[in-house]
C-alpha cells in the first residue's frame, strides 16, 4: 500500500528557494504516439520505466512529490480514438478514455442516458481539475478517494484495454486491485469505459459525502442502483461503496437482502445497518473508521429510496 | 530532454524550448514574466495558479508546459489594455473583493470563464464555478457580489 503524504501549504508567501526545489519533478522523455497501438509498443519497450500521461491531473502531482518518477511519459491526449462520447441503443454508452470530467459533466448525451454522471461530476474535485482529469486516468490511478467507479460498478459497467497483444474487456468492478493498484499492465491501456443500456425500471442514485470543504476529496461516495420486477419487487440491486477501502466494493449482503423484496423505508435503513459492515474505511482527516461506517449506512439508505424513487418512474 | 514548443500568450505567438518537466506556471512566470499568477498548494487544490488554456480555467502548477504546446494561454496581464482595465477587474476594485492579492489573478480569470460559459449566472452557479479557488483573507462575499454584479451589468445593457 502506498502511503500518500499530501503537503498542503497553508503560507505559500514563506516558501524558500529551497522547499520549492524539492516540488521540481526529475526530468523524463516525453513522447507522442498518434495511435494507441503505437502507445502501446513504446510502454513495451520501456517497459515499467514508462507511465501513461493523459491530462496529467494524477500523475504530475505524485512527480513532483517524488512518490513516481518516470523515465518517460507517453502522451496519449493526441490519439483521436480516445477521444468522445457515443451511444449505440445495443452497446449503452461509451466514454473515450481521454473524456474529462467537465465533458462528461457537460454532455448532453451524457444527461439524457445517465443523467446520474453529470449530478456526480457537479461536485468533482473543482472546476480546473475537471477540465484536465479525464474519465480513463481517473479509473487507471486506482486513486480510491473518487466518484466514478462506484456509479460505473452500479451500472455493470465494464472497460476496454488495449495492449501489444489486442484488446480485452473486463467489468470496471475487477479493474482496482488495491490502493493505487489496477489489473493493467505496464504496456496496456485503458481506452474506454461502456456502460450497458439499463434494464427497464431502473433507478440509480450516487451521494458522496465531504466532511470539511466541498471541494474535498469525498469522505464516503454510495451508489446504489436498482431494477424492479414487473411486481416492482428488485430484480437486480447494486449497492457500490467508495472511498471506504483501498478499492471501491459492492456490498453484496445488502444486495442481497433488497432482491426479491419491494423496497421500503425499513428495508433501505436495514441494508444500510448491513453494508455498513462490509466495508473497510480507514480513520484519517476525513474521519474515524466508526464515523465513515454511520455515513456509509446512511447514505446507502437514502440511496437506495432516491434509485427505488426513480425506477418506479421510468 | 528540451523541447520546443509554440503557444500563444495573451495573443502573442510564442516559441520556447522547454525542459519536459516544466510546468506552465514557471514557464509563463520564470521564462515570460508573467508572474500574476501564483504557486499557491501546488495540488491543484487553491486556485492561485489558475490560468486559461484554450479558454478553460486549469492549475498551472499541474500542467506540464509541453503539454500546452499549440494551445492559446491567457494570464490576468493580458485582460488589460494599456490604461484600460478588464471590467472583471474594475468590478474586483468597486467591490474591495480582494486584500494581499495573491488569489486575484486565479479568481478573475475563473470568473471570466464562468462570464464566457454562461453570461448570467445565477448566484450558486458563481458559487459553485468560483468554489475552487480560496481566498485567504475572506473576500469572498465581495467576489460574489463582483460577478454577480457585473454580470447583471451585462444583462442591463443587452
Amino acid at each position: 500500500m502506498i502511503v500518500l503524504v499530501i503537503r498542503v501549504r497553508s503560507e505559500a508567501s514563506t516558501i524558500t528557494s529551497d522547499e520549492h526545489e524539492l516540488q521540481i519533478m526529475k526530468n523524463f522523455d516525453y513522447l507522442e504516439p498518434k495511435t494507441v497501438a503505437e502507445a502501446c509498443a513504446l510502454l513495451k519497450q520501456h517497459g515499467g520505466e514508462a507511465k501513461v500521461f493523459a491530462g496529467g491531473a494524477h500523475l504530475t502531482i505524485l512527480m513532483k512529490q517524488g512518490l513516481l518518477e518516470p523515465k518517460t511519459l507517453v502522451n496519449i491526449k493526441k490519439i483521436p480514438e480516445l477521444k468522445g462520447i457515443r451511444f449505440d441503443a445495443d452497446e449503452g454508452l461509451t466514454v473515450g478514455a481521454l473524456v474529462t470530467h467537465r465533458e462528461l459533466e457537460t454532455s448532453a448525451l451524457v444527461h439524457e442516458k445517465f443523467p446520474v454522471l453529470c449530478e456526480a461530476e457537479r461536485e468533482v474535485a473543482n472546476i480546473r481539475v475537471r477540465n484536465m482529469g479525464t474519465v480513463g486516468g481517473n479509473l487507471a490511478s486506482g486513486e480510491p478517494l473518487t466518484d466514478l467507479a462506484q456509479i460505473f460498478i452500479a451500472l455493470d459497467g465494464k472497460v476496454k484495454i488495449s495492449g501489444p497483444n489486442g484488446q480485452r474487456t473486463m467489468a470496471v468492478e475487477e479493474l482496482f486491485l488495491d490502493f493505487y493498484t489496477t489489473s493493467l499492465a505496464e504496456d496496456e491501456i485503458l481506452t474506454q469505459v461502456v456502460l450497458p443500456p439499463q434494464p427497464p425500471r431502473s433507478g440509480i442514485d450516487y451521494i458522496r459525502f465531504s466532511s470539511s470543504s466541498v471541494v474535498d476529496k469525498p469522505a464516503a461516495g454510495v451508489a446504489v442502483r436498482v431494477s424492479l420486477n414487473a411486481d416492482a419487487t428488485v430484480g437486480t440491486a447494486r449497492i457500490v461503496l467508495g472511498c471506504v477501502g483501498a478499492t471501491p466494493v459492492r456490498a453484496r449482503k445488502a444486495e442481497s437482502l433488497l432482491t426479491g423484496k419491494k423496497i421500503t423505508p425499513e428495508l433501505a435503513q436495514e441494508a444500510g445497518t448491513i453494508a455498513a459492515q462490509e466495508c473497510t474505511p480507514t480513520s484519517d482527516l476525513r474521519g474515524s473508521e466508526l464515523y465513515k461506517r454511520a455515513i456509509v449506512k446512511t447514505l446507502v439508505r437514502r440511496a437506495a429510496l432516491k434509485a427505488h424513487e426513480r425506477a418506479l418512474q421510468n | 530532454m528540451k523541447k520546443l514548443i509554440s503557444l500563444i500568450i495573451n495573443g502573442n505567438e510564442r516559441s520556447v524550448e522547454v525542459e519536459a518537466r516544466t510546468t506552465l506556471l514557471d514557464l509563463v512566470r520564470e521564462q515570460f514574466g508573467l508572474t500574476g499568477a501564483k504557486l499557491g498548494c501546488d495540488i491543484q487544490v487553491c486556485g492561485a495558479c489558475t490560468l486559461l488554456v484554450d479558454d478553460k480555467p486549469v492549475s498551472a502548477c499541474s500542467m506540464l508546459a509541453l503539454d500546452a504546446d499549440g494551445c492559446a494561454i491567457e494570464t490576468v496581464e493580458g485582460l488589460s489594455s494599456k490604461d484600460k482595465l478588464h471590467p472583471l477587474q474594475e468590478a474586483f476594485m468597486e467591490f474591495g473583493a480582494l486584500q494581499c492579492g495573491y488569489c486575484t489573478s486565479g479568481f478573475i480569470l475563473t470568473a471570466k470563464a464562468l462570464l464566457a460559459e454562461c453570461p448570467q449566472p445565477t448566484e450558486t452557479q458563481i458559487r459553485d464555478y468560483l468554489a475552487g479557488n480560496f481566498c485567504r483573507c475572506g473576500c469572498y462575499q465581495e467576489i460574489v457580489q463582483a460577478v454577480r454584479n457585473l454580470a447583471s451589468g451585462v444583462r442591463s445593457k443587452e
